[in-house]
């Protein structure tokens, strides 16, 4: 929708754990993350997910702790 | 104080029981040591993301150990699980210094993130759902 022309706007993106005050971000809250991990399971880059980088660095850690733990997968083939 | 969070993933064919006396054993190796148990959770039969040694499932157990002196004997436990083959998984955090910082951030309230970069978009975000904060 946006993305067609430029005269649209464009949604302003808000990271969503300054919008939901959230300042731990655990690796077990596996809902939470995987707002974060798309098909793929690829972290999702800030640039799409307009995440700021105090939190994608945290967000970041937790996703890779689950994955250890395979609460969430590396991969999906 | 430190705080840590131990958390490993046991193979599904041990048994309940088994399990039990099997994090019986490293709660008594981090109580000796002076450290304690703050609380424990059972997750249970999980299904892994991914198979580990072929298996698909895992029961997960997770203790919370606080440290008062800041000694544990969390590497020797990390030791006996690395040669425990029944331990497909595990993973200590050091929860303290993170859980520290969250707290200092939440009573800022409006203002978020790093000082002097002003953002106004913290005000009109309309988040009206407030996210039930997870258990720590």
């Amino acid at each position: 929708m946006a993305r067609a022309r430029k005269v649209f706007f464009r949604r302003r993106k808000v990271c969503k754990f300054c919008a939901d005050k959230i300042d731990y971000i655990d690796y077990k809250d596996v809902k939470l993350l995987q707002q974060f991990i798309p098909e793929r399971s690829k972290i999702l880059p800030r640039r799409i997910s307009g995440t700021c980088a105090n939190h994608q660095r945290p967000l970041q850690q937790a996703i890779k702790r689950a994955r250890h733990l395979a609460l969430i997968p590396f991969t999906t083939d | 104080m430190r705080t840590y969070e131990l958390m490993f993933v046991v193979d599904p064919r041990v048994s309940d029981e088994d399990v039990v006396t099997m994090t019986q054993d490293y709660k008594n190796m981090i109580t000796t040591s002076g450290a304690q148990i703050t609380s424990e959770e059972n997750w249970g039969r999980r299904k892994l993301a991914y198979p580990i040694d072929k298996l698909n499932e895992g029961k997960y157990v997770l203790l919370y150990v606080s440290s008062e002196t800041g000694k544990s004997s969390l590497p020797e436990v990390e030791h006996r699980m690395r040669q425990n083959d029944k331990i497909l998984r595990y993973l200590t955090v050091r929860t303290d210094e993170d859980l520290k910082r969250a707290a200092r951030r939440q009573p800022a309230g409006g203002r978020t993130g790093a000082p002097g970069a002003g953002e106004p978009g913290t005000t009109d975000g309309g988040g009206g759902d407030v996210e039930p904060e997870e258990e720590v």
